[in-house]
């Protein structure tokens, strides 16, 4: 909180992009002029974090997504359904329409017994099981977070439990929100945008242009710091945290101008660098997260 | 998760609580830079993963030999607090709530297939208000979370040594506009709201009790100037308090899918290995204890052993017990805040130790939560975690006691056996972090298989 965005009016005005998308989405839903379509969040082998950092958006915010804007017919955390109830209505979109966001990776081994998510007709439901079964048969499915992308965390070495992102399993095209966790704005805008437009326009690695086309290196307000060769030594520095280990000259995200929690700061406005959780191959490639005296 | 239930005459007999998901954290740890455990930790759990970089931070003190500053530990502490606020509420509102309270059923996500919802119309549509209203203040506090924080979930701020960032005049005042707000809307809307759902379900104060058996590592406490504004390792073994002894806490992997050299081993003793066709076991969840014996942890054990709250141990008093805590939470920012001298900076640059252990024991929202690192070469050699949900959802160990969940739901009235919701409601006053399916057998058959959400 304690810099000023680059002054940039290309790049201010993109902060507006999600509830600008939003917003024209619900008026679209209320006029009737495109339907409230199903949408399933299918948490796999993670933490959670993508659904707590949903409840965490602003502007948008959750209460528009869940009243306004879809119809939630899964969650299996914020539904109040349980067990044989709630995967019957999960099983039961198959063959109609649906978007199928999915938060965790897939564990494969023994068969993806690591992870069993519930269970159906007397028969076990694993992650696996599930992301094969509902995953072609959706209009779009949206890998939400890291480790749904790439695996991420639950697929850091020695990957005890053999985690996959979910486009290993699907022969369709997976649109990807990495981040730990995805902000609830690149979730939302996404989501918006899919229901006005269809797909938006991606990038090689299938992730949306409107929130990963800069680095966070080329639109730090720290960026002057790097220039002139001040560098933090330690946590809570105020300068550049490039010695530090930060990952901001390779992640390609937009958190420098979208900050997270209602904008209040973000990691490197906390003086900490950035870990590259955004990026693929975290966290195995992004690390040590912390080193002092690179150089 | 999921639970296996057995019912016999209208009263449970039989209950296992199966945790489902492995991903083997221990494991990935090892090997990595220690200072990479504070960030790689807390992506154990993204609803507590502030209390994750809390344990790991102070383990790592422990082993570098880093002495924590007052000041360092104000700054952490508020961050802990938000994570603290940020869970209570939206456990209360979010997945409390759904239980007694009907929510609008033209909305899918709130449909429901039982109907025991006791509130009159008024009452029942003032608490769905709230619902949502809630959702703005639960967010708040993660908004005051990453002020100090940097982000949430998944915070950068704490670290060793405290926190990343110092306190401002301008922070400092802009949080406890939001503190404020948050204590505000506890005291004005969320206490009564609980209370009025223990008016309408008495019978929830004599279930769920378990084993009676509080435990809890300390959570604000022994700050030099302000003494403990909380609650101090304790623990409450019948029917008498006692001082925590680090040393009295084992875990046992008899009937989970692990193997080890030894069944019952100490934190720094052994990492299990994980072992999906092992005989016998029936969950990923291990059997921790403390001088032998299984105890509950969490918000009522917490209220309960600094005294602040003794009306009972059971399903509605955990309940209450919890947003009691948000309150009594609430209060502890605001004396923290007032005690932050702005512009200190807790940060230095510190160097890992060829070879070196430490603990990091403390409470978070869901009970008692410990890291243990071993370090050899600079690196993580081993490194162990024992969270509150391993303690409340643990397994039998090989003394065959059920874990504290387990022993809650046992003997438990079923009013409806085709219906028995008094097993989910019961289950969620824990606050799993994991969410759970519940699988009810009767007379040898499965009647009634459903899912308990955190």
């Amino acid at each position: 909180m304690n810099e000023k965005n680059i002054n940039c009016p290309n790049i201010t005005m993109r902060l507006e992009t999600a509830s600008v998308l939003v917003n024209k989405a619900i008026d679209a839903v209320t006029m009737n002029k495109i339907q409230k379509r199903n949408l399933i969040w299918l948490e796999l082998t993670g933490c959670s974090g993508n659904i707590i950092s949903l409840l965490d958006g602003a502007d948008p915010d959750f209460k528009s997504l869940a009243t306004q804007m879809v119809k939630i017919v899964y969650d299996n955390s914020l539904m109040a359904a349980e067990g044989e109830f709630a995967m019957e209505k999960l099983f039961n979109m198959l063959g109609k329409d649906y978007i199928l966001a999915v938060e965790g990776a897939v564990s494969t081994k023994d068969g993806g017994l690591y992870n069993v998510i519930g269970r159906f007709k007397g028969e076990s439901i694993t992650a696996y099981r599930a992301i094969k079964e509902l995953g072609e048969g959706a209009a779009y499915v949206i890998a939400v977070g890291t480790c749904a992308s790439d695996g991420g965390i639950s697929a850091a070495r020695p990957n005890p439990s053999k985690c996959v992102g979910v486009q290993d399993l699907l022969n369709r095209k997976v649109i990807k929100l990495p981040g730990c966790p995805c902000h609830p704005d690149w979730f939302m805008g996404t989501l918006a945008y899919i229901l006005l437009f269809g797909e938006p326009a991606l990038d090689e690695r299938a992730r949306p242009l409107m929130f990963y086309s800069t680095l966070i290196h080329d639109c730090c307000p720290r960026h002057p710091f790097f220039e002139q060769g001040v560098f933090a030594e330690k946590l809570g520095d105020e300068t550049c945290m490039f010695k530090l280990g930060c990952r901001g000259p390779v992640t390609r995200v937009d958190c420098p101008i979208r900050k997270w929690n209602d904008r209040v700061n973000w990691p490197i406005g906390d003086n900490s660098p950035c870990i590259g959780c955004a990026m693929f191959g975290f966290p195995d490639k992004m690390k040590p997260f912390i080193s002092y005296n690179t150089t | 998760m999921e639970i296996e239930a057995i019912i016999e005459k209208n009263a449970v007999t039989e209950a296992k609580t199966e945790g489902l998901l492995f991903r083997g954290f221990e494991k990935m740890l090892e090997g990595r830079s220690p200072f990479d455990a504070v960030y790689f930790t807390q992506r154990i759990c993204g609803i507590c993963s502030t209390a994750h970089s809390i344990a790991s931070s102070m383990a790592l003190e422990d082993a570098l030999g880093v002495a924590v500053s007052e000041q360092g530990r104000y700054l952490r502490d508020i961050i802990h607090a938000c994570e603290f606020l940020q869970n209570h509420i939206r456990h209360f509102y979010q997945y409390t709530v759904p239980d007694y309270i009907k929510l609008p059923q033209e909305n899918p996500l709130f449909e429901t297939d039982h109907n025991d919802f006791r509130l009159p119309k008024t009452k029942n549509d003032l608490i769905v208000q709230h619902y949502f209203d809630s959702l703005e203040i639960s967010r708040s506090a993660h908004e005051m979370l990453a002020i100090l924080g940097g982000k949430a979930p998944h915070n950068h701020g704490v670290f060793i040594g405290g926190a990343t960032s110092e306190a401002s005049a301008e922070n400092i005042s802009f949080m406890r506009s939001i503190a404020d707000n948050i204590r505000s809307f506890i005291i004005s809307t969320m206490i009564p709201d609980a209370y009025a759902i223990a008016e309408y379900y008495p019978e929830y104060f004599n279930n769920g009790r378990g084993y009676g058996n509080l435990l809890t590592y300390g959570c604000f406490d022994g700050y030099e100037k302000l003494g403990t504004l909380y609650v101090d390792p304790l623990v409450y073994v019948d029917g008498s308090v006692q001082n925590l002894n680090p040393r009295w806490i084992t875990e046992n992997i008899h009937s989970s899918w692990y193997t080890a050299k030894r069944e019952t081993y100490t934190p720094e003793q052994e990492i299990p290995e994980p072992d999906i066709k092992k005989v016998g076991a029936y969950s990923w969840v291990k059997a921790p204890r403390y001088a032998g014996v299984p105890c509950e942890v969490g918000p009522l054990a917490r209220m309960w052993l600094s005294g602040e709250y003794r009306h009972g141990i059971s399903t509605m008093d955990r309940t209450l017990a919890r947003v009691l805590e948000a309150k009594k939470l609430s209060e502890i920012i605001l004396t923290l805040l007032n005690n932050l001298i702005p512009g200190v900076s807790v940060q230095k640059e510190y160097a890992v130790p060829q070879s070196a252990f430490g603990a990091g024991l403390t409470d978070t929202t869901r009970g008692a939560l410990g890291h243990w690192v071993r370090i050899e070469n600079g690196l993580i050699e081993q490194y162990q975690i024992i969270t509150p949900s391993t303690w409340n959802l643990s397994t039998r160990g090989n003394d065959m006691l059920p874990g504290p969940c387990e022993k809650a739901l046992i003997s438990t009235l079923i009013e409806n056996t085709d219906n028995p919701v008094e097993i989910g409601r019961i289950i969620r006053t824990f606050d799993p972090c994991v969410s759970c399916a519940t699988h009810i057998f009767a007379k040898g058959n499965l009647v009634k298989s459903f899912k308990v959400v955190p």
